[in-house]
């Protein structure tokens, strides 16, 4: 698939830059547009979401929680941001040195630079391979104390920055996520509560999300390099999965994080209870095996995010979706309107 | 207590990529080498980032050598991460077996398997002290049976197997043993084993960083018996 195959043109006004709970509203008041299996589209509340499924369909939610994982640095370029992204220890990061919220790198940093965070250093080792934007970074201190002392939650330019509140969900139980795993954030307690009474199931996978969706640079989709993400699907979920799919249920992924969890765990015909380090990539050429369908928000061109929904769907119906949400103005980012995309099963599966 | 590496096969390639960035992490470095000036370029730019590094020279296969590499570790407070990294690729171009020479192959072997084992025969007081982890690096071709890589691949699988073995038998002892597919790298061994090919595609051997950034931050005994591939999609703690 070529790079150009995931752009689309969007009236740049499309982004909520306001959790709805700030407009005075609901968590669960945004829009829900379904594309179903037949390739149809319609538009719904999100509220509505219990009735669009069936009894004895399963949502898995990330319970990954949200860090305040970005830092602001002082290096040799002056004032910067430091976005961790990926952790293997409290001291060792991969993280995104950043102009700022609006302006992204790669800023003209070299291996062995120091950057200073209050009164402790990080210094950069190495840049990300295959992925310049990204540094591994080493801290001469505990990146969960300068967190708790100078972190917030990483924001970009469509958005101010809110409390840290604003970016967990209603599962967020395993704190380690850079960015908020967001789908989730439209299930308040009456939507779950609702789900729960028409029989739909609910469980959760953990999965710690680095820095968002990479534009894709190589001109090829399926050559972009993603880095290594955490993840935990147990026992108890992976036959919670198992068992839907054997009564004839779907398994519903509520954001991309928990296909890649779920597809990280698939066996070629079954969940197995898996943890490590994924770095999956899920595009067309991989396909998606473990899901039927998908509740998401709408995401940006050009992303890893796009070639996954193409995996699901196909590229034709994820652009015809998105004329259609542009057209019904949906509002884009985590903040944003919902998408739930069922795909067809297919007869082996 | 520090934390102390012993890495084989380090004056260039994959080696030295994981000792210098070992040495950022906390670890005093012992490394070893048949090249002394490949081996000294690199202790130089270790010591460069103010790490602790000592580096001889000398043959694996040198029962005094490994002897004398385990002294220095030893003296560091014992090893707790030995990478048997060196290896020998045997003839080039690659023979096939019906051909190879068989003395060549035992150099190949006594290289790549037998004295990996001698070294953590020779280590074991030491690992068992720090509980400590083993890595044996092996390759896709210890398991695939291409065509022309018999030697080098089947002293690989050998390598493999043994490290799986004990991997059940120094459990009781708390050493875990894993090996570690790197996948095609921009190294000298990788160019004399295609020696026609233009491999400028490979990644360098930094493209292996995030794993060993991973690994090392992992508690030994749950991976203990793993095969993991450094360029892999999927880094697997075993339930």
């Amino acid at each position: 698939m070529k790079r150009e195959e995931l752009s689309f043109e969007r009236p740049t006004d499309l982004f909520a830059s306001q959790p709805p709970e700030m407009r005075g509203q609901s968590r669960d008041d945004v829009r829900l547009m379904v594309t179903w299996p037949e390739g149809n589209n319609s538009h719904h509340q999100f509220m509505d979401l219990p009735t669009l499924l069936k009894p004895g369909d399963l949502l898995v939610v990330n319970e990954s929680a949200t860090l305040l994982a970005s830092l602001p640095a002082t290096s040799r370029l002056g004032s910067i941001r430091l976005n961790l992204s990926t952790r293997f220890s409290d001291e060792l990061w991969i993280a995104e040195p950043r102009w700022g919220p609006s302006r992204p790198g790669p800023l003209p940093l070299r291996e062995e630079d120091i950057l200073q965070i209050g009164d402790s250093t990080v210094k950069l080792l190495k840049s990300y391979p295959g992925i310049p934007r990204l540094w591994l970074t080493h801290f001469n201190a505990s990146t969960s104390a300068l967190m708790s002392m100078y972190g917030e939650p990483i924001h970009y330019s469509y958005a101010p920055v809110y409390p840290l509140d604003a970016y967990q969900t209603l599962f967020s139980r395993f704190p380690g996520s850079a960015e908020m795993p967001s789908a989730a954030r439209p299930i308040t307690p009456r939507v779950h509560n609702m789900l729960l009474a028409h029989g739909i199931g609910i469980t959760g996978v953990i999965l710690h999300t680095g820095v968002s969706s990479l534009e894709i640079e190589d001109e090829t989709v399926e050559h972009q390099v993603l880095y290594p993400e955490p993840f935990h699907v147990s026992a108890a979920t992976a036959n919670a999965v198992n068992a839907a799919r054997a009564r004839g249920g779907r398994v519903i992924a509520v954001g991309t994080t928990v296909v890649r969890a779920l597809e990280s765990a698939w066996t070629g015909n079954m969940i197995r209870p898996c943890a490590g380090e994924t770095s999956l990539y899920v595009h067309p050429g991989t396909g998606v095996h473990a899901v039927d369908g998908l509740l998401t928000g709408l995401h940006d061109p050009v992303t890893s995010h796009l070639a996954m929904l193409s995996a699901l769907i196909g590229i034709g119906q994820v652009k015809e979706a998105y004329q259609e949400a542009i057209k019904h103005r949906y509002l884009w980012h985590e903040f944003g309107d919902s998408h739930l995309i069922l795909k067809q099963r297919a007869e082996n599966n | 207590m520090r934390n102390v590496a012993l890495i084989t096969g380090a004056g260039r390639g994959l080696g030295s990529v994981l000792a210098t960035f070992l040495s950022g992490q906390d670890y005093d470095i012992v490394i070893t080498s048949r090249t002394e000036s490949e081996l000294r370029d690199v202790t130089g730019s270790i010591r460069m980032m103010g790490a602790n590094v000592t580096a001889i020279s000398g043959d694996i296969n040198d029962p005094s050598h490994r002897t004398r590499l385990l002294h220095e570790t030893n003296l560091l407070g014992g090893v707790s991460l030995l990478v048997n990294n060196a290896s020998d690729l045997g003839e080039t171009p690659r023979p096939e077996l019906a051909r190879a020479s068989l003395d060549r192959f035992r150099l190949t072997l006594e290289t790549n398997l037998v004295s990996p084992l001698a070294l953590i025969q020779e280590a074991l007081p030491q690992l068992q002290h720090t509980h400590g982890l083993i890595v044996n690096i092996t390759s896709d071709a210890g398991q695939a049976g291409y065509q022309r890589w018999g030697v080098y691949g089947s002293s690989k699988a050998a390598l493999e197997l043994a490290s799986k073995t004990l991997a059940a038998e120094l459990k009781p002892l708390g050493i875990a043993v894993v090996v570690v597919d790197p996948g095609d790298m921009r190294t000298r061994m990788h160019q004399e084993a295609f020696p026609d090919e233009n491999i400028s595609d490979r990644p360098l051997p930094e493209v292996t960083l995030p794993f060993w950034a991973w690994l090392i931050n992992q508690d030994p005994p749950a991976l203990s018996g793993m095969r993991y591939q450094a360029q892999g999609t999927l880094w697997e703690i075993p339930a």
